[in-house]
């Protein structure tokens, strides 16, 4: 039985906007109608509501009263100078940098270093390129279903694409730099697709920050590809860390490990009121080893959702996820971990934590660890923990002389970084460190 | 000087009393030691004394050096040089032995009005405390009190007493769980400490530990009161008759 439901105005406004942009958007004439396919697929889905049972804890329908209007191009003036104060922890490494602002590649403000091993274009021009490779960008996972992922594939401006060739090593850390800036709030479609070739090493960091002064309010639609080559390592690190009121970022990683891989990945959220974080892994190969770990920070009413279906269609492969949240005033946070072990994937080793820790009565988490498991010869587990801070501890530290502000931000920053130090690499795990600290000192 | 007058305590969330009047007098130099039966309130009126917000002073007054204290908090207690050795040290996941020191350490110093240690200065004075207490500071690296033995915990205790130099030693059943050995390490560690100008009240259940820690007087608590005050000497007569004449059953 399908059921007519009114469209609702943020619905109405983002498949409008698309009859109004859509001439204005890079791409092809291949590409343009993946586009208009896809703004179809979400006219027909809407925004996701409760009633769909893994948006069940995050009603978009609901939580996104109005599209803001949807960012084409973008003039921004900005500095390199610029660049570092948004980036603020992250601008302490040597890094490859590329940087978008509102959704549109500056070259000028980018050092993509063209060594040997990395080939950088931004999404834009292969988008116009024809390059046969763009019209199937939307289709790598077959998630045609996803109503946040269409809104993506109609709307995405730019990105970047990465290509890290075979048995390369990166030696410094690719920056991804999304920067939301200017007094105008807007919608910022962006696209990232990484192709990491095998046996390669690389450590990918993706940031979503803002400049001062850049509007209240903002949305965010991102989506990345990362596609991982037999026997490559690689560390990928989502940090978004916003200082708006009024943020929404909606974000889709779709991750596909080939053999004998080494993955971890890693996301920050912060300074964000409305968050969806999705996460897909499919396996490809065997022996590979998945890592997944997170920090999220809510206050005031922020909502922060995290949701990770890994999907193991091989034997032999190790999971393991942990995300750890912190919770203030009214937030909210949300974790949906759903691991499938296929009837074929015989050996996999797969284990889920999810803790929250609530620091007001107001505070909610919601866990739910789903596990789907057709294999019989498997090691599988999962827990979820929700508490406050603890008093005992708490007095403890005061009676040594630690005043309890400090005490408090010790006992957060001990929660927070056991997900933390599982980034293999100290000088970025201590940038995020840093943007945690920086919340942090405002509670 | 330590004056307890007419101390009256309750759990907060409770009616039930659990100190009914304890009057007790520490000055500078002297050890005291209270012993008593379970449950008669020896480790309400430790925890007590450095602040913790479970329990409800209902009448009476701590003074140390002259000053109400019972309005002070736990960290500021902690800078006018109370310190609480517990009988269940915590353990801090996360946290590594050397930053909660460090960071103690010089949050006490900037509320006595002293300099910051810097790290060399700092490092000298763990790795000397640490040495007499048979402590590996690498140990100090790990995260505070995780994976220890109850040996280690209780002599990570009392550096934390040693580097933190408080005036006011309270040591709530430092011997419980301890073997001979450790007891010994232990209770070297703190007469390393006494001195003219700092009081200690030790709290045991079990005459053993003032064999090592020689206190100047023994108190009884029971039933909530200070029953009976002595030399040493009355330690080792409640070792022979046990706490039966104070109206409890033995433990």
């Amino acid at each position: 039985m399908s059921v007519a439901v009114m469209k609702t105005k943020a619905e109405l406004s983002f498949a409008e906007s698309f009859d109004r942009v859509q001439d204005r958007l890079p791409g092809s004439p291949a590409v343009k109608q993946v586009r208009r396919s896809a703004a179809n697929k979400f006219a027909e889905l809407g925004l996701p509501h409760r009633r769909i049972e893994e948006w069940k804890y995050t009603d978009l329908r609901s939580a996104v009263k109005d599209a803001l209007p949807v960012r084409v191009g973008d003039a921004t003036q900005m500095t390199i100078a610029d660049v570092i104060v948004a980036l603020g922890p992250l601008a302490k490494l040597e890094t490859h940098r590329v940087v978008f602002v509102n959704g549109r590649y500056r070259k000028e403000l980018s050092s993509p270093d063209q060594l040997a091993g990395l080939e950088f274009e931004d999404l834009s021009s292969v988008l116009s390129s024809g390059n046969e490779n763009a019209a199937g960008l939307a289709s790598l996972t077959g998630r045609d279903d996803d109503a946040v992922l269409s809104l993506n594939t109609a709307y995405m401006t730019d990105g970047a694409v990465v290509r890290i060739q075979a048995s390369s090593d990166l030696m410094k850390p690719l920056l991804i730099a999304h920067v939301r800036a200017g007094a105008e709030p807007g919608f910022t479609a962006v696209r990232n697709v990484i192709d990491v070739g095998a046996k390669a090493s690389a450590q990918i960091i993706e940031a979503f920050v803002s400049l001062p002064g850049a509007a209240k309010e903002g949305q965010a639609n991102a989506a990345t590809q990362i596609t991982v080559g037999d026997e490559a390592k690689v560390v990928h690190v989502k940090c978004a860390a916003d200082t708006g009121d009024g943020i929404t970022h909606l974000s889709n990683w779709m991750i596909r490990l080939g053999r004998e891989t080494d993955y971890a990945g890693f996301q920050l959220t912060q300074g964000v009121s409305l968050a969806r974080n999705q996460i897909f892994v499919a396996f490809d190969g065997e022996d590979t080893k998945l890592d997944l770990s997170g920090v999220f920070l809510g206050r005031a009413r922020d909502h922060i959702d995290t949701t990770l279906v890994v999907d193991h269609a091989v034997p032999s492969c190790e999971s393991r996820e942990l995300f750890k949240g912190v919770l203030d005033d009214q937030s909210r946070g949300v974790f949906q971990g759903k691991i499938i072990v296929q009837q074929i994937a015989q050996k996999t080793d797969g284990k889920q934590m999810s803790q929250g820790l609530l620091l007001s009565p107001d505070a909610e988490f919601d866990s739910k660890p789903e596990l789907e498991i057709f294999a019989d010869d498997v090691a599988c587990g999962h827990g979820a923990t929700c508490t406050e801070l603890d008093k005992d501890l708490m007095f403890y530290c005061e009676s040594r002389g630690i005043p309890s502000d400090i005490a408090r931000g010790l006992l957060i920053e001990s929660f927070i970084g056991e997900a933390v130090e599982k980034i293999d690499d100290e000088p970025i795990a201590e940038a995020v460190m840093e943007f945690a600290r920086g919340w942090l000192e405002k509670t | 000087m330590l004056e307890i007058k007419n101390l009256h305590v309750k759990i907060t969330q409770e009616d039930k009393p659990i100190l009914k009047g304890i009057d007790l007098t520490i000055a500078e130099g002297e050890v005291h030691a209270i012993m008593g039966p379970n449950g008669s309130g020896k480790s309400t009126l430790a925890h007590v004394l450095a602040g913790r917000d479970d329990y409800e002073v209902t009448e009476g007054d701590i003074l140390w050096n002259g000053e109400s204290i019972l309005e002070m908090a736990p960290d500021e207690r902690a800078a006018a040089g109370v310190f609480l050795a517990f009988q269940y040290p915590m353990e801090i996941p996360g946290v590594a032995g050397l930053t909660f020191l460090r960071t103690a350490l010089n949050a006490l110093r900037r509320k006595r009005g002293q300099e910051e240690l810097t790290t060399p200065e700092f490092m000298k004075r763990v790795k000397e405390k640490s040495a007499a207490l048979n402590i590996d500071v690498e140990m100090l690296k790990r995260p505070v009190n995780v994976g220890f033995s109850g040996g280690e915990k209780k002599r990570s205790e009392i550096l934390q007493m040693a580097l933190l130099e408080p005036t006011l030693c309270v040591l709530d059943e430092t011997d419980s769980g301890l073997d001979i050995d450790a007891l010994r390490i232990v209770s070297d560690g703190v007469n390393a400490l006494r001195s003219p100008d700092r009081a200690m009240l030790v709290i045991t259940h079990y005459q053993r530990l003032l064999n090592h820690i020689v206190p100047d007087k023994v108190h009884v608590l029971a039933q909530g009161k200070i029953q009976r005050s002595g030399g040493k000497e009355l330690a080792l007569e409640l070792e022979q008759s046990g706490y039966a004449e104070f109206g409890e059953k033995a433990a």
